[in-house]
């Protein structure tokens, strides 16, 4: 909701600067941006009494003096001969109709009425329809305005559950489905009560006589409905979060002024109809109390005196939470007031001591599974659980985000094989992936939950010269599971590649298991990673395609072998994104070691070229033979 | 020349696999709780809207049970858990007062778009014992900030609302740009919550807190888009080891 500054500061006597203002604001928890000396403000949802210019001067009445001199219509009104039903007093139980009737529409706005059209650039509608619009952002109340000369017959306030068409006064034709409470005249629908009134019954520029309508909605009525028939309401926002019941009269006594001050009323009648009292929300005056809540230590007259500043009634020992405060129901709520006032983080912090926790031994078996994964080169990957296929008892989606993920997967090793094509169209020739998470089904009408481990892997066993020309099959994943739980049997699939859109021949391994089946054995496996001590800072990484390149060198000088590392495994070269050793032979009657490196490039900006990648090559060649005794056989 | 048996034939450099940094995260985090006396406790990501808004005290006409918030299942029987906070409502039916539980896993809200998902994770906690504070919560939040980013790191605390604390409060601190970022949401445990689980609220009270993992994460790793933690790419995971 946008306020403007100007509007504001008018009513307060300090004169405070927008940025004074923007402190406070803060200070309350209203959440806001500046922009050209409009206030953007987001609260939140519990503070429906704050969305209007009054509302928020409610609220910085603690700091500021607030002059509300805000002129209404003081004089006796005939009473509103008007045929009006309401069916539905559980959802409306108050409402106020005002007929009026005027000499000449104006032509042109003044005072707060033009300020607030000028200071915040809005449209003007028509006469009626803009002072209503002026009076929700004044004082936080919406009204309805219809054209009197349309509103021939019966007017009933109901609840239907029926399909209807309905046509919004923005042109706009919806079809009511489920139940809407609606104002019906003979038997049409006229106006979606709180979220849009109609075209049928709406003003014109030309309008002279008006009904205006004043209510309050049971914010459950309402909500959903402005998101359902897709309708940017402020009206339905506000009732959502709660109106004032009681500001009803005066409401419509300052809507009286307002015209006014335009134009010269010819006639005007009023009716208000209370078919419930609201609730005056009682509270007994218990500093401890506030003071326990908050930790603090304040006195009973400095807690009255803000609350006294916020607009709540002390009597005896009694606080009266105003009726614009829905919200305000029990100690605690009222302990957030204080605290607000004081301002959070004024509150003095007090040391925590928390009784030590005796267990530890938190899903051990699992952990201990992750670390021996990745101590043997598997990454944890995290999917989400929705797919776009139905399985024997998965979970359907009421409400999925499309039809993709209209079901709960209840197999991990789908999500995973996604995962590992992804790699490997990404040139990776080794994707080691795992994932423990809840799978859920749904078997005769209950839902099951298993905590299950899945692993898919393919491609080479590890990128070191001893692993590099083996496969990742079968066996290896059998041989791997054995050295960390001996007694078992794992289940270990191939996965065909037929239907995988892939040319890459690899073979795919997978398995699945309930964590449940690892016994304790697990336990006793001890070559454990560590988890990271830092948080690595993120580099961006490139989605351009890798291109690798193998040296192989021949050294007759055995001493050099481990310069010859030290210098392409460290090579600086921001292209060069990964260097290790793939091939290592020593050939003892030759007297000659063999070893090959392969460097893989990658650029974050561009595809490289062969001819980028080449000069990179000739680099290394030159920097790397001339240590003594390396050769790269052929140059 | 060297003899053969001198020779150090090249380091067989394992390739070590890393934690999703996310886990990585949340798993940091509960320990770091743990330190402080809270108890790991577990619960179903299928919850009831009992336990997931009513128990909570998030009422029927609250946005966040929309279906355009919240996924349900199954005919609207159940509902896939918007937060932790259920595991905690499960955890004070089970255990009496004093009592110091964390929750953390997987979330789900209708949301995706660059900075929202429709799963993260979220790491909650809930304090409850005679005679705890708005007062007390600050220095546990203060206890937290500065292990997770250093003692010399600027928080404040802002008015909020969650249906389930009163005062509630969400926190930031001010980034090296000097922008204010937000971290957590905690507040004073509402006591019709804690009377919804059978404690007394008049003898006990209680503090809860909640972080989003992902945001953590973002801001520990320099991540800035949050969908980067869910493609699987072995160029972003091994960047975490």
């Amino acid at each position: 909701m946008k306020i403007a500054y100007s509007h504001l500061s008018q009513y307060i006597k300090e004169n405070p600067t927008i940025e004074q203002i923007s402190d406070s604001l803060f200070q309350l928890g209203h959440e806001h941006e500046i922009d050209s000396g409009i206030f953007d403000m987001e609260f939140t949802p519990n503070r429906g009494d704050c969305l209007s210019l009054n509302g928020l001067l409610r609220d910085l009445s603690v700091f500021y003096t607030v002059d509300f001199n805000q002129e209404i219509y003081m004089e006796k009104l005939e009473d509103l001969q008007i045929d009006f039903e309401n069916l539905s007093e559980s959802i409306c139980s108050q409402i106020s109709f005002l007929k009026l009737e005027i000499d000449q529409v104006p032509e042109t706005y003044k005072n707060a009425l033009d300020n607030y059209f000028t200071d915040l650039a809005l449209n003007k509608n028509n006469f009626f329809t803009d002072v209503s619009n002026y009076l929700s952002y004044e004082t936080g109340q919406p009204t309805h305005c219809y054209d009197a000369n349309k509103m021939g017959g019966k007017l009933l306030f109901h609840e239907i559950e029926r399909n209807e068409e309905f046509e919004t006064l923005f042109d706009k034709k919806i079809t009511l489905t489920g139940k809407n409470a609606v104002f019906s005249l003979n038997d049409n629908v006229i106006n979606l009560a709180g979220i849009v009134g109609g075209n049928s019954t709406s003003c014109s520029t030309k309008t002279k006589t008006v009904i205006v309508e004043c209510a309050f909605f049971q914010p459950e009525a309402i909500i959903g409905k402005s998101l359902k028939y897709d309708i940017q309401s402020e009206a339905s926002h506000k009732f959502e979060r709660g109106v004032d019941p009681e500001c009803h009269e005066k409401v419509l006594r300052r809507f009286i002024k307002l015209i006014g001050e335009h134009t010269n009323i010819k006639e005007m009648s009023i009716i208000s109809y209370k078919f419930k009292d609201n609730p005056i929300h009682q509270l007994p005056v218990n500093v401890q109390k506030i003071n326990q809540i908050i930790g603090i230590n304040i006195t009973e007259n400095e807690y009255l005196n803000y609350l006294s500043k916020l607009q709540f009634d002390i009597e005896k020992d009694i606080i009266k939470v105003p009726s614009f405060r829905s919200d305000v129901k029990t100690q605690n709520d009222l302990a957030e007031e204080v605290a607000r006032v004081m301002g959070y983080n004024n509150i003095p912090k007090s040391e925590i001591s928390i009784p030590k926790n005796e267990k530890t031994n938190y899903k051990d078996i699992e952990n201990k599974l992750r670390f021996f994964l990745l101590d043997h080169g598997f990454y944890e990957v995290i999917n989400s659980p929705f797919e776009k296929f139905e399985s024997e008892d998965s979970i359907k989606v009421d409400n999925p985000l499309d039809s993709n993920r209209k079901f709960l997967r209840t197999s991990i090793t789908n999500s995973l094989v996604a995962n590992l094509l992804y790699n490997e169209k990404r040139q990776k020739d080794s994707v080691k992936l795992f994932e423990i998470s809840d799978i859920y089904s749904s078997k005769k009408n209950s839902i099951h939950k298993k905590r299950k481990l899945s692993i898919v892997a393919s491609g080479r066993i590890g990128l070191n010269y001893k692993d590099f020309s083996k496969r990742i099959d079968k066996k290896y994943l059998i041989k791997l599971f054995k050295e960390i739980s001996l007694n078992m049997t794992f289940d270990i699939k191939t996965l065909p590649r037929d239907s995988l859109n892939t040319k890459i021949k690899n073979e795919i391994v997978s398995m699945e298991i309930d964590i449940d089946n690892f016994s304790d054995d697990v336990l006793n496996y001890k070559k454990l990673s560590k988890p990271p001590i830092k948080f690595n800072k993120y580099k961006p990484i490139s989605e351009l395609p890798s291109s690798y390149t193998d040296i192989s060198y021949s050294i007759k000088d055995f001493s050099k072998v481990q310069e010859l590392e030290s210098l392409l495994l460290n090579y600086q070269d921001s292209f060069i994104k990964q260097v290790y050793v793939f091939d290592y032979f020593q050939n003892e009657k030759k007297e000659e070691i063999k070893i090959g490196f392969r460097f893989i490039f990658q650029s974050n900006v561009t595809t490289m070229t062969s001819d980028q990648i080449e000069l990179i090559y000739n680099k290394i060649i030159d920097d790397s033979i001339k240590i003594e005794g390396v050769e790269v056989p052929g140059i | 020349m060297p003899d053969h048996k001198d020779i150090i034939p090249p380091e067989i450099t394992k390739d070590r696999g890393s934690l999703h940094p996310i886990n990585h995260m949340k798993d940091s985090i509960m320990s770091l709780l743990v330190s402080f006396g809270f108890e790991i406790v577990d619960g179903p990501e299928i919850e009831t809207e009992e336990f997931n808004f009513d128990m909570l005290n998030i009422k029927k006409s609250h946005p966040a049970r929309q279906m355009h918030d919240t996924f349900y299942i199954e005919n609207k029987s159940n509902l896939l858990r918007t937060h932790t906070s259920p595991v905690q409502i499960r955890g004070m039916l089970e255990k009496k007062p004093p009592l110091a539980f964390i929750s953390g896993g997987k979330v789900y809200r209708k949301d995706d778009d660059a900075t929202h998902l429709p799963m993260f994770h979220q790491v909650e906690g809930i304090y409850v014992d005679e005679n705890v504070s708005f007062a007390q919560l600050k220095d546990l939040i203060y206890k937290i900030i500065y292990s997770l980013f250093g003692e010399d790191v600027e928080l404040r605390f802002r008015p909020s609302y969650f249906p389930f604390t009163e005062p509630s409060a969400e926190v930031d601190i001010l980034s090296k740009e000097g922008k204010w970022l937000e971290i957590l949401g905690c507040g004073v445990v509402n006591p019709i919550v804690l009377e919804n689980c059978n404690i007394d609220s008049n003898k006990y009270s209680g503090l809860a807190f909640g972080l989003g993992i992902e945001r953590i994460a973002m801001l520990k790793h320099g991540v800035t888009d949050i969908r980067e933690f869910y493609k699987s790419n072995l160029d972003f995971l091994s960047q975490f080891k």
